[in-house]
């Protein structure tokens, strides 16, 4: 079934969900309808060519299918494993439960949880900014719910992981985290796929809810197959001085666009958003970025870096809002670029709009190959060429690797590099 | 010690400082509005070929089809139709210093341009309202080959320079300003350089805009041959009125092999107008480019000089200061296009935000396919003098290749309180340890001015700082 208001009304049903979430799913529905596709006479899909992208073509979602993928993070709280567009399934142990954490396919917690997920649920991303976060906003499937209670902590990861082998779908997971004041946790978003011959569409939307105090640590590792086309909006809302750390990692996809926005809504709040990117073939990578201080005394501190080789592209568009009134607030933007290859590009615009004047504010972009110098280095120590670039890939990373917050992440995502580095 | 909070206000008291005006006194002014009546009209009154006239007509057909441009300074309250698009002051053109009128020679005066002639100035071509009326060449020059006209005269006396360079660097609807700019057109300067003259005494000219609701929109055409330099500045005041003028130049330059180019502006029109500028340079192999551009006046001002790195070794440099003071927005900043391989640019921007005002610098480095070995360095600095004042950085990289060097550094900051108490430890009072901090945050743009305008860019910062402090 192709997307159309039946199959927001069939998919809720299959989901079994509760009467809101279809009226909110109408909504999204009627803005996709509404919307035109973004056109690049727009500032920001000026760079972001969707030729190609025919939404008519896809399933409006797709049903479970097998196999299992290759690698996964086990030393964890609890791990969700989701198939196709389908609820995932979760096997939470009876300690978490006794403290009164939540974790669940979002469907399911819609229905057993209805009031703290109404609250919370596409109150962070917007699900009318564009026709495709409006698509997303309708046809959403699956997800997941994490609810951690004031003052717990949780020394394990939270891993949910979606996995799609059919091609021709929409798959397109949500996941909403609420962080109870002083809680601290660790979260992993893994999507995975095979890299298949019929494109598929997919998203990976988050939303993050810090309570005061609260220690979050979110990272998204994104290894959709080179025949999807992701378009995601990740939102963190930290209150008063509470702490999330957010790492991108993208890897996948023919055409991926990732919205990372930050909006630090009580002082002491501080937030670090790290991504890197690695594109190879005919990849597109397209991050925006925002860090947005509405009050004062918050931190905000980005980086995000890419290498590409081949054809690959990448456009990076972070601005850095400070408004008026959110004094001593310090904020940093970096983007670094490193081309591998003659065919390979990269557009970036890193962007301050600063309203008041007590604040450290920062930014810095580079575009360059890899240092001649450095490889005559390692050369000069009998190092072959390959390998010196492909060590000088490894600690260009290093910076954005390190901030990783669990290890197993950190080592799945080297090997992975280290893979398509080849 | 009381502890006071300096503010720096450049612009604020522009009427007591510099808003005197003359009566208006005209031989022919156009009707309010623009239309194609119009644009016959001042083509007719100039006596300009056929080409010309064509040509005006067709960029007012652009104009008109353009939509206004949706990003920067809100331009809505623009009306096009309030605006006299044409005035000739006097009749024939001054050709000595005697024969320039007294009314127009006190407004010089109080500009001090007599002053800055005397002193080592090689020509002064002053524009009073559309056009130009006094011009002197030196000599020296003029022995040289070099042209250093009005462009009007220009258009008359060297028809073929002028038709094979003219709107090829900004044609008409590059956007919707430069085809305004193309249809009504009046005054500027035309420098031609020959091959291998090097014009070492800076040219002159001042513009200044007089009547109310006057569009003033001269058009420069800079032409440097091969192994040439020239340095040319434009500087601007404007007395105040009250209602909105607009200022919509387009200057145009092309600096050929091994030549180079250094273009510097101050501008500082009342804090009224609406200053939309189009400047833009092509410089081709071993040329370099420079654009020293400094924005302290105007309410709304739109400006981005840009260079067209088209062959291998060109250069472009930018370096700009902008200053907004209440109610105004400077919107600056510069652009760079790397075409050629081997070729290198530096932006750099400093600009200084206080009273609400708001700074922002928008900029443009792009990298086409094939342009490998290239180098470009963007800096920009930011200073917040108070709370209420705002700042913003928009750097666009574009880049198509992968043998480069691009980097992108900006900072915002207010003035450190560890430097004013290192110099407030010394004994120099708030007010001029500030001036001295802001002073030295736009230093590297001052010690690339000529030396009169160095101290008169110093002056006038200090006087804003003395006066402002309550």
């Amino acid at each position: 079934m192709s997307f159309s208001l039946k199959a927001v009304e069939e998919l809720a049903s299959l989901h079994g969900e509760p009467e809101w979430v279809r009226v909110r799913r109408r909504a999204s529905w009627a803005a996709y309808e509404r919307l035109p596709m973004p056109s690049r006479s727009e500032e920001e899909w000026r760079r972001t060519n969707l030729k190609g992208l025919d939404l008519a073509v896809f399933e409006a979602w797709e049903p479970a299918n097998g196999g299992a993928p290759a690698d996964s993070i086990e030393d964890a709280a609890a791990v969700l494993r989701q198939r196709g567009s389908e609820p995932g399934q979760v096997d939470v142990g009876p300690e978490l439960s006794a403290k009164g954490v939540l974790f669940m396919p979002l469907s399911q917690a819609a229905r057993e949880h209805s009031e703290l997920v109404e609250q919370h649920l596409f109150k962070g991303v917007d699900p009318e900014r564009d026709k495709l976060s409006a698509l997303h906003g309708a046809l959403f499937s699956g997800g997941t719910f994490l609810y951690v209670p004031n003052g717990v902590s949780v020394e394990k990861p939270f891993v949910s992981q979606f996995w799609s082998s059919g091609g021709g779908a929409a798959v397109l997971p949500h996941t909403l985290i609420v962080a109870g004041d002083g809680s601290q946790f660790n979260y992993i978003d893994e999507f995975l796929s095979p890299t298949l011959e019929t494109p598929s569409l997919t998203s990976g939307s988050v939303e993050v809810f810090a309570g005061r105090g609260a220690n979050v640590g979110y990272v998204s590792l994104q290894r959709w197959g080179n025949h999807a086309w992701q378009f995601a909006d990740q939102k963190v809302i930290a209150e008063q001085e509470s702490t999330v750390r957010v790492v991108n990692v993208g890897l996948g996809g023919r055409f991926a666009k990732t919205r990372v926005e930050a909006v630090l809504h009580g002082p002491g709040a501080s937030a670090e958003l790290k991504g890197l990117f690695f594109g190879s073939g005919g990849q597109f990578f397209d991050y925006h970025t925002l860090q947005s201080h509405v009050v004062g005394d918050t931190t905000s501190d980005l980086l995000f870096k890419g290498a590409l080789r081949d054809t690959a592209r990448s456009v990076y568009a972070g601005l850095i809002r400070i408004e008026k009134g959110a004094r001593r607030s310090d904020a940093y933007q970096a983007n670094r670029n490193l081309l591998l290859s003659k065919s390979a590009n990269a557009y970036s615009i890193p962007m301050l709009e600063i309203m008041n004047n007590d604040v450290r504010c920062t930014h810095g972009a580079t575009i360059a190959p890899v240092d001649p110098e450095h490889v005559f280095y390692l050369e000069s120590r009998g190092i072959p060429r390959a390998s010196a670039e492909r060590m000088i890939v490894h600690g260009f990373f290093g910076q954005v690797l390190d901030r990783i917050p669990v290890g197993q992440a950190r080592e799945l995502v080297e090997s992975e590099l280290e893979a398509r580095l080849g | 010690m009381a502890t006071t909070v300096p503010q720096i206000n450049v612009g604020d008291d522009y009427k007591e400082k510099y808003g005197f005006f003359d009566p208006e006194k005209f031989v022919f002014k156009a009707k309010r509005g623009l239309n194609e009546e119009i644009v016959r009209e001042i083509s007719f009154m100039k006596g300009e070929p056929e080409w010309m006239t064509k040509m005006r007509l067709r960029s007012l057909d652009i104009f008109r089809k353009k939509p206004m441009p949706e990003w920067g300074a809100d331009l809505s309250v623009i009306d096009f139709e309030n605006i006299f698009y044409f005035l000739k002051s006097t009749e024939e053109q001054g050709k000595s210093w005697d024969d320039v009128p007294d009314d127009i020679k006190r407004t010089f005066d109080r500009l001090g341009v007599p002053e800055a002639e005397r002193k080592f100035l090689a020509g002064v071509s002053a524009q009073y309202e559309s056009e130009v009326v006094y011009h002197s060449l030196h000599k020296e020059l003029e022995q040289k080959g070099v042209i250093f006209l009005d462009t009007d005269t220009a258009l008359k006396e060297h028809p073929e320079i002028f038709k094979e360079y003219f709107g090829t660097v900004i044609p008409p609807a590059d956007n919707k300003f430069s085809a305004l700019n193309t249809a009504v057109w009046s005054g500027g300067s035309f420098i031609y350089v020959p091959k291998g003259v090097r014009v070492d005494i800076p040219l002159q000219a001042y513009f200044r805009i007089n009547a109310e609701n006057m569009g003033q929109f001269e058009r420069t055409l800079i032409i440097c041959d091969e192994d040439s330099f020239v340095h040319y500045i434009e500087g601007c005041t404007a007395p105040i009125y009250t209602t909105d003028s607009l200022h919509s130049a387009v200057v145009e330059i092309i600096v050929k092999k091994g030549a180079r180019c250094r273009y510097t502006t101050i501008q500082n029109w009342s804090t009224n107008v609406f200053n939309l500028v189009t400047k833009r340079a092509v410089a081709y192999q071993d040329a370099t480019m420079e654009w020293v551009d400094g924005n302290l006046g105007s309410q709304i001002t739109m400006k981005y000089p840009s260079v067209y790195l088209m062959e291998p070794g060109a250069k472009g440099d930018v370096l700009s200061i902008a200053f907004a003071g209440k109610g105004q927005h400077q919107d600056a900043g510069g652009k760079m296009v790397h075409v050629a391989p081997h070729t290198t640019s530096t932006i750099t921007s400093k600009s200084i935000s206080k009273a609400g005002g708001r700074t922002s610098y928008r900029g443009l480095v792009k990298v086409h396919k094939g342009a490998h070995d290239v180098k470009s360095f963007v800096k920009c600095d930011a200073l917040l003098l108070d709370d209420d004042s705002i700042s913003d950085t928009y750097p666009y990289i574009e880049c198509d290749e992968n043998q480069v060097n691009i980097g992108h550094e900006a900072t915002v900051s207010k003035v450190s309180d560890e430097q004013l108490f290192y110099l407030m430890s010394r004994g120099i009072p708030l007010v001029e340890a500030e001036t001295m901090i802001v002073n030295g945050f736009i230093e590297p743009f001052t010690k690339e001015l000529p030396l009169e305008y160095a101290v008169e860019l110093n002056r006038l910062i200090q006087l804003e700082m003395e006066g402002s402090v309550g």
